[in-house]
């Protein structure tokens, strides 16, 4: 028997009670937050950082904000000297030049815990907030060319000193919203959050003392590093390069290279920054974090230790690494981009490692106006579903959220018609044929949003509009995302992008998600799937006949 | 007879049919329990029941009271062994029930599969009409396409159907009239409607729920009528009550119109057992945690109240989304840990228990029927807390050659000894456990240091000290008969119902308000009267459902039932904000608004008395077994001295280190801890240190 200096088994108890408490954080803020994006698509994230604001452990909500937390940390404690940091502070971060990763809307609280005169961990979370000024309601604008366009810049500050709220930076808070009472709501249930994970954190340093407390998470930094390594050793090493045409004709380029000793993903040769489809580098270090974790080991705790096997290269002023002052609204579309081209890149060169593409957009829908029963104003801002690729051996999910949203809900019917006044003519399968494959791809969805009242507007943001996903290995490519404006009387006017498209009395928003990718070759699928696809109405007999060569 | 009172409690398990009774005599008060066991008999389940009540020859035609628990409900599902079942439903929402909510709870792995529904799509068919959000009509109902839906469904043996409308927890004439209309044209098929089981908003829980409960309505319904038929033929002649999820009884009639509430009768029992007990003990603050042979199960009681919620979901995890079924169940937190649950190692050299069980076959290492996975059994057995020489009340040889081996196992994959693994074993599952309770009281903001851990079931009480210690509870209590103690619960129940109804409103609407629960509280004495039931015997409590306008997440904010005015609205208003706090830290200044009501109904159908157990003057010293070395994990090996649970008598009091060997489970009680056996046989354990 190897000699060990601390008990293994207490470890694992730290480490089990780490993840309890960024699940408690969650639920927490889950329950007590005022914005239907937060508390029903769950658009938060909560995490446990060590001492350096390494992650060490990450509440369940959206894989996208798992790696946001430790990077607004480390920016918090690189501005803020360890002397000036006291107990009982909390900071809040939503600029991405200052920590904030993402874009303005989503703010974040982090919070140090104190044991034994030090700090010992930091407690954090990220939430979406519906509204924080700028040129447009809801703050995303996809015709921002300048970060003061989007709203409120909150640049690594002290919002509470001591446990003493800095009324000046909530004052400045209020009134740099359209929506106060939500903002009030979402920002004093972020604070809740961070404080219970101190709380318990604290409790848990108690009875194990500062020392274990910080070698368990060291060993869990470590168990993550041990599981990537191990992870890389099984993959296929080599350099690999790919390119993809996007909607707007632009050129996306990478290369990415495996070893045994590392997985890194060159981004140097991209577009110049441009409008608001940005992504900061700590942004794009996120997305090719998610993608590494869903080839590597998709079961390893997502934490600090696990990503030091990965290296990413970008070029600043690039859209892959904006510099000051560039917009970042829809900075989460530039990200499922990459991630999705990391995927892509892989299944080209080894089909079958991941599925299928996906419709792999956010969609982000932000419907907003009068309630027209209530007078109330209300701004709906919601991710879609859509149709997810097939892999050898299985179809394609139908309408799941992208790779970015995990336990993220949608808005229920009965929920938006009471709530938004807004009435739901349908809300089902989109029926567009494609993605058809020895496995198919999953269906998207077709949801009709009816205006009840005039003066109503609407701002979207989808990508994968014009060029579909991806089909593996002879399976066809599935179908586009977009949105379609049908005024009575008038034709169809259809989005990928747009912000503050007015809509009046009976105009119906019509939200179109993709058919995910097939897998294989449609000739090889087998005849009863077929005949199932057409019983539940998926296929049409016309392109089973064209497509599967099915004519029985 | 008239000089004893004899009830019975009947329980269906996967494996097990169990029978508990509970005979008085009212002369001397004093009870006596017996207990039998048979195999459950699937499809026929009801046959189990007969068998087990012949066996243990239970004079049925002088019983009072019969209680029947059931997990036929939730097999059904799990095994997927319900009717053939077709949905109706809004125009352009058939595929409400595909979608779902969309989500991913394991959101990292691309290959992550969606549950498929349980109705295919081709079953399901959409009806034009349409109701607002107010319960209004928008669209008249056009039932024109419907014969030729059910013509279709004839042809594909369709046995079920399932009738969800868009808000019609609002008004449900729609489903109504389709209901209507399916039993004029097709008597013989099984219907339910969504608004039948729920009052509350959100289409995709909704049509879940009426689709699940669909789909075992046909099997449970003739269930429980051969049940019925099978006891009236035995001679019973009083009322038949079934367990529900909401830890109150109901009749086998209503029952049988929505089983679906039957779908967690276990454990509730249980934890509403727990909560009479406290209250019988003077302790109406109770954790209450229930160990079987696969998974532990909790569940808090604040002031002698369960926590009854509708937001239940069958095959939940960290893997899947699962279904979620709308009805009253006990707010309880399950998980894969049990005395059968499997130890092992990952590839990265990390302990882990469970949710894996060797089951019934081959089981623990201990059984010696070829089990070789070490489980917390085998790891209680290694480290001298369960005796080896008493292993299942002295019914089973433990094979400690096999449970040497098995631990061996897994101390080489960890590279320590085998005593270090049995303890990691142990330490592993109570923190899985201790991860469950905090889930029950510190989530939902409540500090353990202000309850009572009650444990029961098979495992509770071999672990239960070890768990208040780290919790920090007042104090821990075993009732006397601990492994039965579920059905022990089933008899202290109420005839009960819980009515969950979504309204908005603002709290200036005392009108609406009023109308609300007056309606809501003439619904459930109608109810009531249907089952026998005056009005004057019926107890009803409202609980409105509270939030700052906006949010989604209520509170329950108690109110009288006879009528509001403008200052108990107030008062309620007031109880809001600190119930908030309460729970979640922080009260905001900004409005309220009213989501709807929580009515809870319920009457007594004739509870067990519970009488003080005889003492007979025993000493302590007869109760001794013995003493032997026992390993406490953390707090190391200590001398225990062993005590006969049989021989233990009211006021008897002693301290740890010492072990409780009661047939049907062992308590271990850790250095320092102080006993003491109250006036029922229940043994109340003190933490110290």
């Amino acid at each position: 028997m190897t000699e060990k200096t601390h008990d293994p088994v207490t470890f694992d108890i730290i480490q089990n009670a780490l993840e309890a408490v960024a699940d408690e954080m969650f639920v927490a803020q889950r329950k007590t937050s005022m914005s239907a994006i937060i508390y029903e698509v769950l658009d938060l994230g909560t995490g446990i950082c060590d001492a350096a604001g390494e992650i060490a452990a990450s509440g369940a909500g959206i894989p996208a904000f798992v790696g946001v937390l430790d990077k607004a940390v480390k920016r918090i404690i690189e501005k803020h000297p360890p002397e000036t940091i006291q107990p009982g502070d909390l900071f809040a971060s939503n600029d991405p030049y200052w920590g904030g990763v993402t874009h303005l809307n989503d703010m974040i609280l982090a919070m140090p815990v104190f044991a034994e005169g030090r700090i010992v961990a930091w407690t954090a979370n990220i939430a979406h907030w519906n509204d924080v000024g700028g040129n447009v309601p809801g703050s995303m604008s996809s015709e921002a060319t300048e970060i003061f366009q989007e709203g409120v810049r909150i640049p690594a500050v002290k919002l509470i000193e001591a446990g003493r709220p800095n009324q000046a930076v909530f004052d400045i808070l209020y009134v740099n919203t359209r929506l106060p009472d939500y903002l009030r709501g979402d920002l004093w249930a972020g604070i809740a959050g961070v404080r219970i994970g101190e709380r318990r954190i604290l409790e848990l340093v108690e009875k194990y003392g500062a020392d274990t407390f910080t070698a368990a998470i060291d060993d869990f930094m470590e168990l993550g590093e041990r599981r990537a390594r191990a992870a890389l050793k099984t993959m296929p090493k080599g350099t690999f390069t790919f390119e993809e045409e996007q909607d707007d004709g632009a050129i996306h380029k990478i290369i990415i290279e495996v070893t045994d000793e590392h997985f890194s993903v060159d981004l140097r040769d991209n577009p110049d920054q441009k409008g608001s489809s940005n992504s900061s580098r700590e942004g794009v270090e996120i997305a090719a974090q998610l993608a590494f974790k869903a080839v590597a080991d998709a079961q390893a705790p997502g934490n600090g230790g696990f990503f030091r096997p990965l290296k990413v290269i970008t070029r600043p002023s690039s859209i892959f690494h904006v510099v000051e002052p560039g917009a970042l609204g829809y900075y989460s579309e530039v990200e499922i981009r990459l991630f999705d081209l990391i995927l892509r890149c892989l299944a080209t060169h080894f089909p079958g490692l991941v599925p299928a593409g996906n419709f792999a957009s956010i969609c982000g829908t932000v419907v907003g106006g009068k309630h027209p029963d209530t007078g109330r104003h209300y701004t709906i801002v919601e991710p879609q579903l859509g149709g997810w690729g097939a892999w050898n051996g299985r179809d394609g999910n139908a309408a799941i959220f992208s790779g970015f949203h995990g336990e993220t809900f949608n808005c229920p019917a009965e929920v938006a018609e009471a709530r938004y006044g807004l009435t739901v003519d349908h809300m089902a399968l989109n029926p567009a044929q494609g993605g058809e494959g020895e496995f198919r791809g999953g269906k998207g969805i077709s949801v009709h949003y009816r205006v009840r009242a005039n003066d109503n507007f609407l701002s979207v943001g989808y990508t994968r509009s014009r060029m579909p996903p991806w089909g593996v290995a002879g399976g066809r490519d599935g179908t586009p995302n977009y949105v379609e404006v049908l005024r009575p009387g008038k034709a169809p006017e259809r989005y990928s992008f747009g912000t503050n498209i007015p809509l009046n009395r009976d105009d119906v928003v019509h939200v179109v998600t993709g058919v995910g990718g097939g897998y294989g070759d449609p000739k090889k699928r087998a005849r009863n799937a077929i005949a199932e696809d057409l019983r539940h109405g998926y296929l049409t007999p016309e392109r089973a006949r064209t497509v599967y060569g099915y004519d029985e | 007879m008239g000089d004893t009172i004899l009830r019975i409690a009947t329980d269906v398990g996967g494996t097990f049919t169990d029978l508990v009774y509970f005979e008085t005599d009212l002369s001397t008060g004093k009870q006596t329990i017996r207990t039998a066991k048979s195999d459950t008999t699937p499809p026929n389940f009801e046959q189990g029941v007969l068998n087990v009540l012949d066996k243990a020859g239970v004079p049925l035609s002088q019983a009072d009271f019969f209680a029947h628990g059931t997990t036929v409900v939730i097999n059904a599902l799990t095994e997927r062994k319900g009717a053939r079942t077709a949905l109706l439903t809004t125009k352009g929402f058939r595929d409400t029930l595909e979608i779902a909510r969309g989500n991913r709870p394991d959101f990292f792995n691309l290959m992550y599969e969606k549950p498929a529904p349980f109705v295919e799509r081709y079953l399901r068919r959409e009806i034009p009409g349409r109701v607002d959000y107010r319960g209004q009509e928008m669209q008249p109902l056009d039932l024109s396409g419907l014969p030729a839906i059910l013509e279709d469904f004839k042809a594909e043996q369709v046995q079920a159907i399932a009738i969800c409308f868009l808000h019609a927890y609002a008004n449900p004439a729609h489903e109504q009239a389709v209901a209507a209309e399916i039993r004029r044209l097709w008597p013989e098929v099984s219907v339910v409607s969504s608004h039948q089981i729920t009052r509350e908003w959100r289409e995709y829980e909704r049509s879940s729920t009426a689709v699940l409960s669909a789909y075992v309505q046909p099997a449970a319904e003739r269930y429980l009528a051969r049940l019925e038929t099978g006891l009236t033929d035995k001679g019973y002649k009083g009322r038949l009550y079934v367990m529900q999820s909401n830890c109150g009884v109901d009749s086998f009639e209503s029952t049988r119109a929505i089983p679906i509430t039957m779908v967690e009768s276990g454990p509730a029992s249980g934890f509403w057992g727990a909560a009479e007990l406290g209250r019988i003990i003077g302790e109406p603050n109770v954790l209450a945690l229930d160990i079987g042979g696969t998974t532990a199960k909790c569940s808090l009681i604040e002031n002698g109240q369960v926590r009854i919620k509708t937001d239940y979901w069958i095959e939940r995890d960290r893997k899947s989304s699962g279904y979620p079924i709308m009805v009253p169940v006990v707010d309880l937190v399950e998980i894969g840990n049990g005395g059968g649950s499997i130890a092992w190692v990952d590839d990265f050299q990390k302990l882990h228990v469970g949710p894996k069980s060797a089951g019934a076959l081959p089981g623990p290492a201990a059984y010696g029927r070829g089990g070789t996975q070490a489980t917390t059994t085998d790891a209680n057995l290694a480290l001298g807390r369960i005796s080896a020489d008493y292993f299942c009340g002295g019914t089973v040889a433990a094979d400690m050659a096999a449970v040497d081996a098995a631990l061996a196992d897994v101390a080489r994959k960890l590279d320590v000894s085998p005593i270090e693994a049995a303890r990691g074993i142990i330490r592993i599952a109570n923190s899985n456990m201790v991860n469950a309770l905090k889930l029950v009281s510190l989530n939902r903001g409540y500090d353990p240091r202000d309850f009572t851990l009650v444990a029961f079931g098979g495992g509770g009480a071999m672990h239960a000290v070890g768990l208040g210690q780290e919790l920090g509870v007042k104090k821990v209590v075993v009732p006397r008969g601990a492994s039965v103690f579920s059905a022990w619960g089933m008899m202290m129940s109420d005839l009960r119902r819980d009515y969950f109804v979504t309204r908005l409103m603002d709290e200036t609407d005392l009108a609406g308000l009023n109308g609300l629960i007056a309606e809501t509280v003439d619904h459930a004495v109608a109810q009531f009267a249907a089952e026998h039931v005056e009005p004057g015997k019926v107890a009803v409590e409202p609980f409105l459902k509270v939030r700052y306008r906006n949010q989604e997440h209520s509170v329950e904010v108690p109110v009288a039932a006879d009528g509001l005015d403008t200052e108990a609205v107030a008062r309620m208003i007031e109880a809001f904000h600190a119930i908030y706090e309460k729970e979640y830290t922080y009260r905001l200044d900004a409005p309220v608004e009213i989501v709807g009501l929580h009515l809870i109904a319920r009457a007594e159908v004739g509870k067990l008395e519970i009488v003080a157990l005889p003492v007979t003057g025993l000493t302590l010293d007869q109760a001794i077994k013995g003493r032997r070395p026992v390993d406490y994990a953390t707090e190391g090996v200590h001398e225990a001295t062993i005590y006969d649970a049989e021989k233990l008598e009211p006021g008897m009091t002693f301290s740890g280190p010492a072990i409780i060997e009661d047939p049907g489970t062992t308590i271990v009680i850790h250095p320092k801890n102080r006993v003491s056996i109250d006036a029922f046989g229940n043994t109340h354990i003190e933490i110290r240190g």
